[in-house]
């Protein structure tokens, strides 16, 4: 698997991506640090999954998928943000994303998101 | 101007707090707690989030700031990041993780109010950026591995 991790904080995207190793998910990583680069990342290199912060500088998260779908872009998304309301999870399905994981998280919450969408 | 309505308790916010630090810092356990009295803190860094709510009543900006020692911040970042105790932190390094619990504890916050928002970028300081008016809602003194740490709410209001 070939994953992008999208977050504006460095710190983390290494949070993110120690928990994915803790959830037994040993994937190769790309790293983006705003919505611009989540959208230019995933048509260069087509990722089978992109996670993605939502609030992030340039573009959000939710521009970015919105805009890769304009594009024609089927890629998996699931958002990691620090909000979790019903409103941003109903935007979030409305987009085209598969789940949104809610921070704080644990290696048991990304594994029930995501295990179901793995196939 | 609005009035200020939107209710967020203390035990909401020590909730939140207790959810935040024990599954990012503490390997889920509960190790923040509220305080007995408030600490004044020397050498104190802040972090903050702000929130614009659409509320039914009108537009308004509340901000959820966290303060803490530069130690303790430096504490919170090696933790984060995993590295040593005497591992030199950059400020860079302090204002991110330090910012991102901000962020976090702000989103959560935010969860709790049910109308249409936007949450901010975390701003990271050793000043409070206080400058227009704001008025006091709520406030929370807690102790994380006996370094004292506290929660404040404050809400700005908007005239339509």
């Amino acid at each position: 698997m070939f994953v992008i991790v999208a977050d504006d904080s460095r710190v983390m995207r290494q949070i993110v991506i120690r928990t994915l190793r803790q959830a037994g998910y040993d994937w190769q990583i790309l790293e983006a640090a705003d919505g611009q680069e989540v959208y230019d990342l995933t048509l260069d290199n087509n990722p089978d999954l992109v996670l993605s912060d939502w609030n992030m500088p340039n573009a959000t998260g939710l521009e970015a998928l919105i805009a890769l779908r304009q594009a024609g872009s089927d890629v998996p998304f699931g958002f990691v943000t620090s909000e979790g309301s019903a409103e941003m999870r109903e935007q979030a399905t409305n987009a085209g994303a598969l789940f949104l994981i809610a921070k704080p998280f644990t290696a048991e919450s990304f594994k029930a998101a995501i295990d179901p969408v793995l196939g | 101007m609005n009035t200020l309505n939107i209710e967020v308790s203390k035990d909401q916010i020590l909730g939140i707090v207790q959810e935040v630090f024990a599954a990012m810092l503490d390997m889920g356990e509960t190790l923040i707690f509220e305080a007995t009295k408030p600490t004044d803190l020397v050498d104190s860094l802040h972090a903050w989030v702000d929130m614009k709510l659409n509320l039914a009543e009108g537009p308004l900006t509340a901000r959820a700031i966290l303060c803490t020692s530069e130690e303790t911040a430096q504490t919170i970042t090696r933790t984060l990041l995993m590295t040593d105790e005497d591992e030199d932190v950059s400020f860079a390094d302090l204002a991110d993780a330090f910012g991102e619990i901000a962020n976090m504890v702000g989103g959560n916050v935010k969860s709790l109010v049910r109308a249409p928002s936007e949450l901010s970028m975390p701003v990271v300081s050793k000043e409070k950026d206080m400058s227009h008016e704001w008025l006091f809602l709520q406030d929370l003194h807690l102790v994380w591995r006996s370094q004292p740490l506290s929660v404040s709410l404050w809400v700005q209001p908007t005239t339509n």
